[in-house]
């Protein structure tokens, strides 16, 4: 029987993963993008279990603006991306690198 | 369920948001020529905003509130104080901003809109009563700085900063949302006010480690140690106006939700947040005052500034009582004052060429050449070190009071400890513009926009401004008080 | 309230969660390095295709074209996420509903033409 904490258990995988994926990778800067939208879904696995669990409608609403607001941070992030590979080139996380102090 | 009334309530961020909208289809119809009538007409909608709040400010009697949608959404003090702080500090950016894009040859129309989506956000933020509420509007004012961030389009640093402060932020909302979502779950709700009801036996710890991941998210955005990497990085990057937007209102806003879900939905367990917030603010002081000495580049020395700040601020979090809160509000005033007064001083220095000035280097000797902007700077940063005679010195004054009468005796002790370090480096700056040699050109004349910002800043923080305590005193403890109503 | 009280142990998950993502990321790391399996070549590193040489680079760039379409689809598509449940509500939420939905209709409309005006739908 899959119980409510399967469900956060694999919310918590996802959600570390996407964490790690943003710190370890070092390679394209899509990638984070996608850990990003993984921590995301990962939290939305928790509101929508928790939601069925509780008998709760709040936490699928919730859920429904996670998901149209990760919508427009991708958006974004992909036009920011954009922009800077018009201005160097690369979306090379390594090359990331112009402001130092 | 009044509708009337729930329109009524949010009738600044009604008014904010259609004027954004209209503002956004004349721009797209009128293209360039209309760029400095959007900047206007934004400045003019956030000026009735702040208007109409300040009207709301003073009918809705003390402490009482009014919930509209449902108890999604609350006009209370503590909302209308920070919406007119933020609504203010807005509209100095747009004052200050014009001269300095169109230098820069990026002066666009969507600039002021940006600012105006961005103030509706953070005006929903101070005032959700509701985890998703709060969600949104930190999201619609996070949106719009990551793109405010990467405004210089043709510009390497300010689109690396904008890529910058796109992932760490998304980051922090990820954080924030993923604590969210474990509060939801343990307490079965996510309206405020249900969630104390929830939590009144105890706490879990589930809901615990939601505490803590909110926390952390929310630390990410008032740039608090440890999670304050970003900041010298994206306000450096940034156009040199975007970074005092981010440096006054959006810090205005994340502190009032930290303020507000530390003391509303978990006031029965401040000793499950306490310690994270004492180690949050003693850290951002010491890292703040320590990170910027060895600083050439002016904006990072004023992104260390703003983390040392932050910490101050934190202290009259970590007290949990009224007087601590209402010192928070004080301190949130005089400190948008001074950092926008700063950033201002530094946008009006160029050098001939249109090159901005960035490092220590370039403001040498800066009272014989532009001996007001010189003198303004000074009361500024003698301001920002505290020293008595000026206001910033009462800021600091009451975060200290309000610490040491909750008996967080050792708290107060070592702040003002690191403030003396702090003390170093804006004394430096002083050093520099007082007693180097000039080198190089300055640019003679600047608009009457940011010598009014400035002026006004350089004002309110040298004695005169003790003129305001008396109103500032009373407003603050209004809205400190009526997030302690429920107590 | 619901007691979850019993469902406490899980939040060690988030522990054994933390392990097990970073076991999954060094693991196969320090075991191809252990192993010595790591010696890449330049004939191990090229990609198959069906026995010919390659003829492009695999990880060729998209136009950047693609990516505007791209943003612009996620933020139109995701209204269908809000007309479903909207649309088999309706006789609960009534004409306040309606309203709502009509405004942010009006909302997403006032985006496109936006969008159109400075010439974000055209291709050239």
């Amino acid at each position: 029987m899959i119980g409510i904490e399967h469900y956060i258990v694999v919310s918590a995988i996802l959600f570390v993963l996407g964490v790690l994926g943003i710190f370890l990778n070092r390679k394209n800067i899509i990638v984070i993008l996608m850990a990003i939208e993984l921590i995301l879904l990962a939290v939305n696995i928790n509101l929508v279990a928790f939601s069925a669990f509780l008998n709760d409608l709040t936490g699928q609403v919730f859920a429904m603006f996670v998901l149209t607001v990760a919508a427009g941070e991708a958006a974004i992030g992909l036009a920011i991306l954009v922009i800077y590979f018009r201005n160097r080139g690369t979306i090379a996380v390594d090359d990331v690198d112009r402001l130092k102090g | 369920m009044d509708y009337a009334t729930s329109l009524y309530l949010t009738g600044a961020e009604i008014g904010l948001s259609i004027s954004g909208l209209v503002l956004l289809l004349v721009s797209a119809w009128g293209g360039a020529r209309v760029t400095r009538l959007v900047t206007i007409l934004a400045a003019a909608a956030l000026f009735g905003a702040a208007i109409f709040t300040g009207h709301l400010f003073t009918e809705l009697s003390v402490p009482a509130a009014g919930d509209a949608f449902g108890g999604l959404y609350r006009a209370d003090d503590f909302s209308s104080f920070a919406k007119i702080l933020i609504y203010l500090a807005v509209i100095a950016c747009l004052m200050i901003t014009p001269k300095y894009l169109a230098a820069n040859g990026i002066y666009r129309s969507e600039y002021p809109i940006l600012l105006l989506f961005g103030a509706v956000g953070m005006s929903m933020m101070v005032s959700a009563v509701d985890l998703i509420t709060l969600y949104i509007g930190l999201e619609l004012s996070s949106l719009s700085s990551y793109v405010l961030a990467s405004f210089a389009r043709d510009d390497v640093r300010s689109s690396e900063a904008g890529l910058k402060y796109f992932i760490l932020g998304a980051l922090a909302s990820g954080i924030l949302l993923y604590g969210m979502s474990l509060i939801y779950g343990f307490a079965g709700t996510t309206d405020y006010a249900a969630i104390r009801l929830a939590f009144i036996g105890g706490i879990e710890t589930g809901a615990l480690f939601g505490i803590v991941f909110v926390l952390a998210g929310l630390a990410f955005k008032i740039a608090a140690v440890p999670f304050h990497m970003w900041t010298p990085d994206v306000y450096e990057g940034a156009p040199t106006p975007v970074t005092a937007f981010f440096a006054s209102a959006p810090k205005v806003a994340a502190v009032a939700i930290l303020m507000r879900i530390a003391l509303e939905p978990f006031a029965d367990h401040v000793d499950s947040w306490r310690q994270i917030v004492v180690f949050a603010a003693l850290a951002s002081i010491v890292v703040g005052a320590l990170g910027a000495i060895g600083q050439d580049s002016l904006k990072r020395l004023l992104a260390y500034s703003s983390i040392n700040n932050v910490g101050f601020i934190l202290i009259g979090l970590a007290t949990a009582t009224q007087l601590g809160t209402s010192a928070m509000m004080t301190y949130l005033v005089i400190y948008v004052v001074m950092t926008l007064g700063s950033f201002t001083a530094l946008l009006m220095l160029r050098a001939e060429d249109g090159r901005p000035f960035e490092t220590f280097s370039d403001i040498a000797g800066l009272a014989t050449r532009k001996p007001a902007i010189a003198w303004c700077l000074l009361l500024l940063m003698f301001s920002l070190a505290g020293i008595p005679p000026l206001f910033g010195f009462w800021a600091k004054f009451v975060v200290f009071r309000a610490a040491v009468e909750a008996d967080l005796i050792a708290l107060a002790a070592i702040g003002i400890a690191a403030s003396v370090i702090g003390a170093f480096y804006y004394l430096k700056f002083v050093k520099v513009m007082f007693f180097d040699e000039a080198e190089g050109s300055v640019v003679k004349t600047s608009p009457i926009g940011q010598w009014i910002v400035l002026i006004l800043a350089g004002i309110i923080v040298s004695p005169l401004g003790y003129f305001l305590n008396g109103l500032l005193d009373a407003w603050s403890s209004d809205a400190a008080a009526s997030l302690f109503y429920l107590v | 309230m619901v007691d979850l009280s019993q469902y406490l142990p899980i939040l060690l998950f988030l522990f054994i969660a933390l392990g097990l993502s970073v076991a999954f990321v060094f693991l196969p790391m320090g075991v191809s390095r252990l192993t010595g399996a790591h010696q890449p070549t330049a004939e191990k590193l090229s990609e198959y295709e069906c026995g010919f040489p390659a003829f492009e680079d695999s990880r060729g760039q998209f136009d950047v074209r693609f990516y505007l379409v791209a943003i612009l689809f996620i933020v139109f598509d995701l209204e269908a996420a809000f007309l479903f449940p909207w649309a088999v509500s309706l006789d609960l939420t009534g004409w306040a509903g309606w309203t709502t939905m009509m405004i942010f209709l009006a909302e997403l409309a006032v985006g496109l033409a936006y969008a159109w005006k400075v010439g974000a739908l055209e291709w050239e």
